[in-house]
């Protein structure tokens, strides 16, 4: 029988812990109808992670042009992951890439203009992954309202719609209450900040022997730089799928899922 | 003179049965001549299609089949923009906007740029001028029915689709805005076309009766 490798024992309990806590929470779930979303999310997750773990100092060996392919790819499973929250609208999978890839691109660019991280791929693949996460999770949050939102008011969009309005008016205010909603969890994240909830770059810098002050001026630039990109992607994204609930002729579809 | 016409227009919609999605065609080859200054009653059962039939005029639903010609122009060539000015509505469940009464009513004024007296507007539709600064969240059903008139009046409209505008008020709000909107059908050279459930209703509105069964459109005559 093969041992296993000493350096490998200490990481089976987590592991074990992980599957066991993925099950419970799905088991826990089912009473919500999340069951099956939250046992194949968290398997996703373990294998991907895994694999990740695996690979990630060859990543951050990669060159620049690669990484930047590499985060193009995470940009389109991203934009991919809230296309299918939109419930899959028409155009929704290329204007949920490009949201999402313009404001993390409009607001991950001066931390490597301002030199504040170098241009390598082990700064630009981290820092850009959590500006393409972040961005998806608001997006998708900001997506999942406002549909359902223009579901529930179809009456009020109708009677703006009669009056000869366009469909951007008349689901002005069920984007509003998109993007306030998605932005809830940032916001409190915000406010919050180093009181409930120490924040993870910065634990890294400091635990990688950085000045503290240095640590938590990059790590406040960093946080509202990502809620910036997270509403203007979902705002984007909104502004942008707004004639998919609509015909051409301004009449709001039927087929809402 | 003509002012819209109906020609062979039907439509059908999807209804969920038990969980089970079914076609039912509910306005099925209605040809219909409408003249200027017309007003049109329409009654039928519920769940018959007076509301999609009203809808279909402008355009918040399309036709499976057929053509509506508006001044002989079908409504199709028309932009909603156009199309849904001319041809006013008002819902069976009143609807305001966020914001003040002078807001609501002022709703075409800043979509058109154009300058209309909000004071002789609500004053045609019985709005006291002490409410016209109120939130108008906060107005009673029947207030709000007068607001949603006043609203779509502001649009200068051809055409006025009233889809059982009284049914969900109580009786004393109800006479109010019946005797409200007959005044203004005298009043306006406005072609209305009034959806009721309501035999008696019907009655006390002279003009053209006609009743929506099994998709088919049929005139009544005294």
């Amino acid at each position: 029988m093969t041992e296993i490798p000493a350096e490998l024992i200490p990481k089976i309990p987590i592991l074990v812990l992980t599957m066991i806590l993925i099950l419970l929470s799905a088991a826990f779930a089912r009473r919500f109808g999340l069951g099956r979303d939250i046992s194949l999310a968290g398997t996703r997750a373990l294998i991907q992670i895994l694999i990740l773990a695996s690979v990630i100092l060859l990543l951050f060996e990669m060159s620049i042009y690669w990484s930047v392919l590499m985060l193009l790819a995470m940009t389109a499973i991203a934009g991919h992951t809230t296309y299918a929250r939109s419930g899959k609208l028409e155009k929704g999978l290329p204007m949920s890439i490009i949201s999402i890839l313009l404001a993390s691109v409009l607001l991950l660019t001066p931390f490597f203009l301002l030199n504040i991280f170098p241009l390598e791929a082990r700064y630009l693949i981290p820092t850009g992954s959590i500006f393409i996460g972040n961005a998806m999770n608001i997006s998708s949050l900001a997506i999942d309202r406002y549909k359902g939102e223009i579901k529930n008011k179809r009456n009020e969009i109708e009677a703006y719609l009669a009056l000869g309005a366009s469909p951007k008016i008349a689901t002005a205010a069920c984007l509003t209450q998109g993007i306030n909603s998605a932005l809830i969890p940032s916001i409190d994240n915000m406010k919050n900040l180093g009181l409930v909830w120490i924040p993870g770059v910065m634990t890294g810098l400091l635990l990688g022997g950085a000045d503290p002050l240095e640590a938590a001026s990059i790590q406040i630039a960093l946080f509202t730089s990502i809620m910036a990109a997270g509403m203007l992607a979902s705002s984007l994204l909104l502004h942008f799928s707004t004639e998919s609930f609509f015909t051409g002729a301004w009449q709001l579809r039927d087929d809402l899922e | 003179m003509t002012h819209l016409e109906l020609k062979d227009v039907s439509k059908a919609v999807w209804r969920n049965v038990n969980g089970t999605k079914i076609r039912s065609q509910i306005i099925s080859n209605i040809d219909l001549v409408v003249q200027r200054g017309d007003l049109v009653t329409i009654m039928g059962p519920s769940g018959s299609g007076k509301t999609t039939f009203l809808r279909l005029i402008n355009r918040l639903s399309e036709t499976d089949s057929g053509d509506i010609l508006l001044n002989n122009r079908n409504i199709k060539d028309y932009p909603p923009v156009e199309l849904r000015r001319k041809v006013g509505m008002v819902f069976q469940v009143p609807v305001v906007f966020r914001g003040s009464v002078r807001d609501n009513l002022g709703f075409g004024m800043k979509l058109w740029g154009e300058d209309i007296d909000l004071n002789v507007l609500a004053r045609d539709a019985d709005i006291p001028e002490s409410l016209l600064d109120a939130g108008a969240e906060q107005l009673s059903v029947g207030e709000k029915q007068r607001v949603c008139i006043a609203r779509a009046l502001a649009n200068r409209p051809e055409i006025l689709l009233l889809d059982e505008p009284t049914s969900s008020l109580d009786m004393e709000s109800a006479r109010i805005i019946e005797e409200l909107l007959l005044g203004l059908c005298e009043e306006k050279d406005l072609t209305i076309f009034w959806v009721t459930h309501e035999m008696e209703q019907a009655k006390r509105i002279v003009g053209r009766r006609f009743v929506l069964n099994k998709g088919r459109l049929e005139e009544e005559h005294d």
